[in-house]
């Protein structure tokens, strides 16, 4: 089977499928530049007569749109920036240093992967008030700093991957063990955390649990939680809404364009979504 | 050197250790301790003893909201993850032929996984509305009844078919959401195409040479194969449905809307723990969960030996 | 604003005591291993480490300031939580506005918590220690609260003159839904009413009458859709509504608590003969036209949008209980079409023995929560909204704005809304309704929601499915009784 052999049904099979894949999206681009009239038509077209760009504007204005906007990129921030600074630290710890009950300790990171929240969920809740987080962003950014399991145990899978003559040289040069990680693990492993990087961004700017435990004052909605609150708010207004989901959308789908062989690699060796 | 080797390392992992003892660790054991208490979160826990898993044997027996929620998960996660496998294959083998533009393709069909669940939601919401929903407008343009999606029960599962709703509805509010969970299959593809590029080619060589047709090599080469992957997606598909917990709350309206046909066991629980602030109750739920998907996966993995290629 | 400088100011505060931190190396022990981790960062790139060291600190202290408590000058700031969303927001934005207008000492900060997780949000912001000052909610919730001891009784925050004058001034419904153990822990400020709609033309059409009985009902029903056919059908004469077993069991005489029992056994009455009988009669409907039929001829309704109310829509009905809020959707509907049917309302028929003029009643309410931080200030707003204690005529404008029906006689008394009767001439059966004692809401038991769906669902088994009431309505009983008993007992 080569490209010139490609029979034409292939060409067909394949941009059917793709076509029924992106028309959700496509439908959703659409709506939110149609008029309300237009969509309560029975009949509906797919294109908008006329363009209402309008939308975009009345739906920034129904919302604090900004303001949550700020709230999504402090949370995707803190986040990224706790557990890439947890997750390669303890990804080392656990991957080039010898030290009894490693093993055991790993064996026990990787259960807790298997673990339901739902279990956890309330007492977890009581912690976050015990330590005076709730109502705050740090709610959903300090567990961030704990270094969660899966990254740790692709991160240390990467590590594993390093040549330990490197790490010997640089302990020869009197590198301590973090200067090991930092000069010589972390330069290396750059893909694996920028993988790491892009699923928790993902994670949370998506996050909508989080927001729904903890936050209770609008001024700290992040976009996914205040997305929802326009829903129930203006379920009528169909254009709008649309129009602030692919607002919201939009991000994530130009971080795929920039990133997407970052991500689809990522995906390959995880299999998962954040 | 040795020791001071050990002293860094359990430093180093100090902080997933405090995560882990903290967030992990005490909350497992609390649960598990208020699973045999009242505990309304506002109060001190009082001891019931077994009262608690008691009253989900009884809601088990009588049908109750545990059932209903026992039956819907299963519903939930068996359609979506046999779906998800049967797609993923098809679509994965269609992608990896070298066709022209094989890589505009594929970027496309894995570009609805990057849609944030909450916008995804919304979404199919409305692309499923039974009156305005374009699905159903392209369903009613073959001449096929409109179906109630999330307005409206599913014909099988729980709870049951109303018999004799001669309209033709068959799917309801457990479709959609199995729907949209296809909807981003875009994950596994990635997956099944890493895998199938693994596959050597020698093996389609000598099947070939065996007189066997690309029906025949797909069952005797392809799928073979590829089972190591599908029981990773089994697996996590199934720890991934079962969790499931966005999309549901937010396509019934927080409480498993329409009459409880999307009321899963991870709203339930959600909704016991914080609506109805019985906390004991809900964490008996969680741990009868944790149990159950435990037992599973358990299954799954003996199983294995049976069906994955290795 | 004054939020935005705040944020800033700290920012740079936080960012310098940072870098002093990172510079002097000597500090640092060897031993400690923060102090390691400075030292290689900062002796390999240390304008990276310093950068990252600003930026770390900045999004540091943007997630701890921003959204922080703002200062609102001399006046406390109450803050309230409710859920009015759709075309009845800009009447309750414009109450707040006013309400802050007319005060020196209190401002009130309105937040919307539309769709149905207020009560969860609610729960945990008491749960979590940070509830908010004034809360607006409309399901049967307050004794549940109040039994957890989570609502500020209002004889807390209210004088004894201003009690004994708002019990007086209050419809029994309206005192009933803030009640529990006798206490007032509510304040309603509005009430849902429901009747039943009649499309007069389309009953003149066949010649029938609006129906005055139960057994008029019956026969209009048969008339309209005669049983026995068997192509799916279009249009229904009158087909009960599970989820109103709530009113017609006390319409038929029945009550769903007595709560002066002493047992949670005896106190839930779900299972009475009475409502037993009723809902026999709501199964009647089932057995007529064939469970499985009824539930397809609704669940075909679930597919109505929101907007196409069923009486509206290709005269689905004849007859249709619903609530006041209808009317002004006929209104719209009028204007919009002037050849539309014509609609009456009437009360709920009752059978012999029954109760006339009775129903299930609802609710909008305030409640404080018990660690509320302003109080007075969220009393003050209460009574404003309702119209107690000389706010009648404000209230009574908001109350014709919305098409509400008033928590009380005497704001139904004022001219504003008088002149709201005379625009929508059936809303005045929904006032009358209002005053009668036999308009029972949910009974206040700290099981109130549970009670609710167990009902409804019993209901639905039997309409839907064919089972019998007196099982299914003895089953859910027991199931609220063990939950009533476990929670009576938790203190």
């Amino acid at each position: 089977m080569n490209a010139d052999r490609t029979p034409r049904w292939a060409h067909f099979w394949l941009a059917m499928v793709t076509i029924l894949m992106v028309s959700p999206l496509a439908w959703m681009v659409l709506t939110s530049l149609k008029g309300p009239d237009q969509l309560a038509a029975a009949p509906y077209s797919w294109w908008p007569s006329p363009w209402r760009w309008q939308n975009y504007a009345d739906a920034v204005a129904t919302i604090p749109f900004l303001r949550y906007l700020l709230n999504s990129i402090l949370l995707c921030l803190g986040s990224v920036a706790g557990t890439l600074l947890s997750c390669s630290v303890v990804a080392y710890g656990f991957s080039r240093l010898r030290w009894p009950g490693r093993d055991l300790l790993f064996g026990a990171l990787i259960a807790t992967m298997l673990l339901p929240w739902q279990v956890t969920m309330v007492p977890r809740f009581l912690v976050i008030r015990e330590l005076g987080l709730y109502d705050s962003l740090w709610a959903l950014v300090l567990p961030k700093f704990f270094a969660e399991a899966f990254y740790v145990f692709l991160l240390r899978q990467f590590f594993l991957t390093v040549p330990q003559e490197m790490i010997d040289a640089a302990r020869v040069d009197g590198c301590s063990e973090l200067g090991v990680l930092w000069r010589v693990m972390l330069p290396l492993a750059r893909p694996a955390l920028a993988t790491v990087a892009l699923l928790e961004t993902i994670a949370a700017w998506n996050d909508y649990g989080g927001p729904l435990l903890y936050l209770n004052d609008p001024e700290r909605f992040p976009l996914a939680y205040g997305l929802e609150q326009f829903v129930s708010a203006h379920s009528s207004q169909m254009h709008l809404l649309m129009a602030a989901a692919v607002l919201f959308t939009l991000p994530m789908v130009l971080l795929f364009v920039l990133a997407q062989r970052v991500f689809v690699r990522g995906i390959a060796t995880t299999g998962l979504k954040g | 050197m040795h020791r001071s080797e050990s002293r860094i390392g359990v430093a180093m992992i100090s902080p997933w250790l405090v995560g882990f003892c903290v967030l992990t660790l005490f909350p497992f054991g609390a649960s598990l301790y208020w699973s045999f208490c009242r505990y309304d979160l506002l109060s001190e826990p009082a001891w019931v003893g077994l009262d608690n898993y008691r009253r989900l044997a009884g809601e088990l027996a009588e049908g109750g909201s545990f059932a209903r929620a026992l039956a819907n998960t299963a519903y939930y996660a068996l359609a979506s993850v046999t779906l998800s496998v049967v797609l993923g294959i098809t679509l994965a083998s269609s992608l990896a032929w070298k066709v022209r533009g094989r890589a505009f393709y594929r970027t496309l069909c894995f570009l609805p996984t990057v849609v944030p669940t909450v916008a995804a939601a919304v979404l199919w919401l409305w692309l499923l509305d039974p009156q305005l929903g374009l699905i159903n407008g392209f369903l009613q343009k073959l001449n096929l009844p409109a179906q109630g999606w999330f307005q409206s029960t599913s014909a099988a599962g729980w709870p049951p078919a109303w018999p004799g709703d001669h309209a033709g509805r068959v799917f309801g509010s457990k479709d959609g959401l199995v729907l949209m969970s296809l909807w981003g299959v875009g994950n596994l593809l990635v997956i099944y195409l890493a895998a199938l590029s693994d596959i050597p080619k020698t093996l389609y060589e000598a099947a070939e040479l065996d007189g066997a047709g690309r029906t025949r090599q797909f069952w005797h080469v392809t799928l073979p194969m590829l089972t190591p992957v599908v029981f990773f997606n089994v697996v996590m598909g199934l720890i991934q449905s079962v969790q499931a917990f966005t999309q549901i709350y937010l396509v019934s309206d927080g409480q498993g809307d329409p009459a409880g046909s999307t009321l899963t066991l991870s709203l339930h629980l959600f909704l016991t723990a914080f609506k109805d602030l019985d906390m004991g109750y809900a964490s008996a739920m969680a741990w009868v969960l944790f149990v159950l998907v435990t037992l599973v996966t358990a299954w799954l993995f003996r199983t294995s030996r049976h069906w994955v290629h290795v | 604003m004054s939020n935005g400088r705040k944020c800033r100011v700290r920012a740079t505060n936080q960012t310098n005591s940072i870098e002093i931190r990172t510079w002097p190396r000597s500090d640092i022990s060897p031993e400690s291993l923060q102090g390691r981790w400075l030292f290689s960062m900062t002796s390999i790139k240390p304008s990276a480490a310093r950068f990252a060291a600003v930026a770390a600190s900045v999004v540091f202290v943007a997630l701890s300031a921003c959204g922080a408590t703002k200062a609102v000058g001399l006046r406390e700031e109450v803050v309230f939580w409710h859920f009015w969303g759709g075309r009845d927001r800009p009447i309750v934005e414009e109450i707040v506005e006013h309400f802050n207008t007319s005060q020196t000492r209190y401002t009130v900060r309105a937040i919307a918590m539309p769709g149905s997780n207020l009560d969860l949000k609610f729960f945990l912001s008491v749960a979590g220690g940070d509830p908010p000052d004034l809360l607006n909610h409309d399901d049967p919730v307050v004794a549940d609260w109040a039994h957890r001891g989570v609502l500020t009784p209002l004889d807390e925050i209210a004088t004894a003159d201003e009690l004994s004058r708002l019990r007086a001034w209050l419809f029994p419904a309206a005192l009933q839904l803030g009640s529990y153990h006798g206490k007032l822990y509510a304040l309603c400020n509005g009430l849902d009413i429901r009747a039943l709609y009649c499309n007069k033309t389309l009953l003149t059409e066949h010649g029938l009458d609006l129906p005055e009985t139960i057994a008029d009902l019956d026969h209009i029903a048969e008339t309209i859709a005669p049983p026995g056919q068997t192509t799916s059908r279009l249009r229904m004469g009158y087909l009960p509504d599970p989820r109103r077993l709530w009113a017609w069991g006390v319409v038929f005489g029945g009550s769903f608590a007595n709560l002066h029992a002493e047992t949670a056994e005896q106190m839930i009455t779900a299972d009475s003969p009475e409502i037993v009988a009723a809902l026999a009669w709501m199964a009647d409907y089932g057995r007529r036209y064939g469970p499985s039929e009824v539930a397809a001829f609704r669940s075909g309704e679930q597919a109505l949008t929101g907007a196409a109310f069923p009486l509206l829509a290709d005269r689905r009905y004849a007859v249709v209980m619903d609530g006041q809020w209808r009317v002004r959707d006929l209104e719209t509907a009028r204007q919009a079409n002037p050849s539309l049917d014509v609609f009456a309302v009437k009360p709920l028929p009752a059978p012999p023995g029954g109760r006339k003029n009775a129903g299930w009643v609802n609710g909008n309410f305030f409640v404080v929560p018990g660690r509320a931080r302003h109080k007075q200030g969220a009393w003050e707003f209460m009574k404003y909204w309702s119209g107690f204690d000389g706010h009648e005529a404000g209230a009574a404008v908001a109350c014709a704005a919305g098409g509400w029906i008033p928590a009380s006689q005497h704001v139904v008394d004022q001219p504003a809304y008088q002149q709201a009767l005379h625009r929508w001439p059936l809303l005045k059966l929904f006032v009358q309704l209002a005053a009668s004692p036999d308009q029972v809401p949910v009974p206040p038991l700290p099981v109130g929601s549970l009670y609710y769906n167990e009902v409804v669902q019993a209901a639905q088994e039997v309409l839907y499915r064919g089972a019998d009431p007196a099982t299914e309505l003895g089953r859910a009983s027991n199931r609220v009784r063990a939950r009533l008993s476990e929670v009576l007992d938790e203190r």
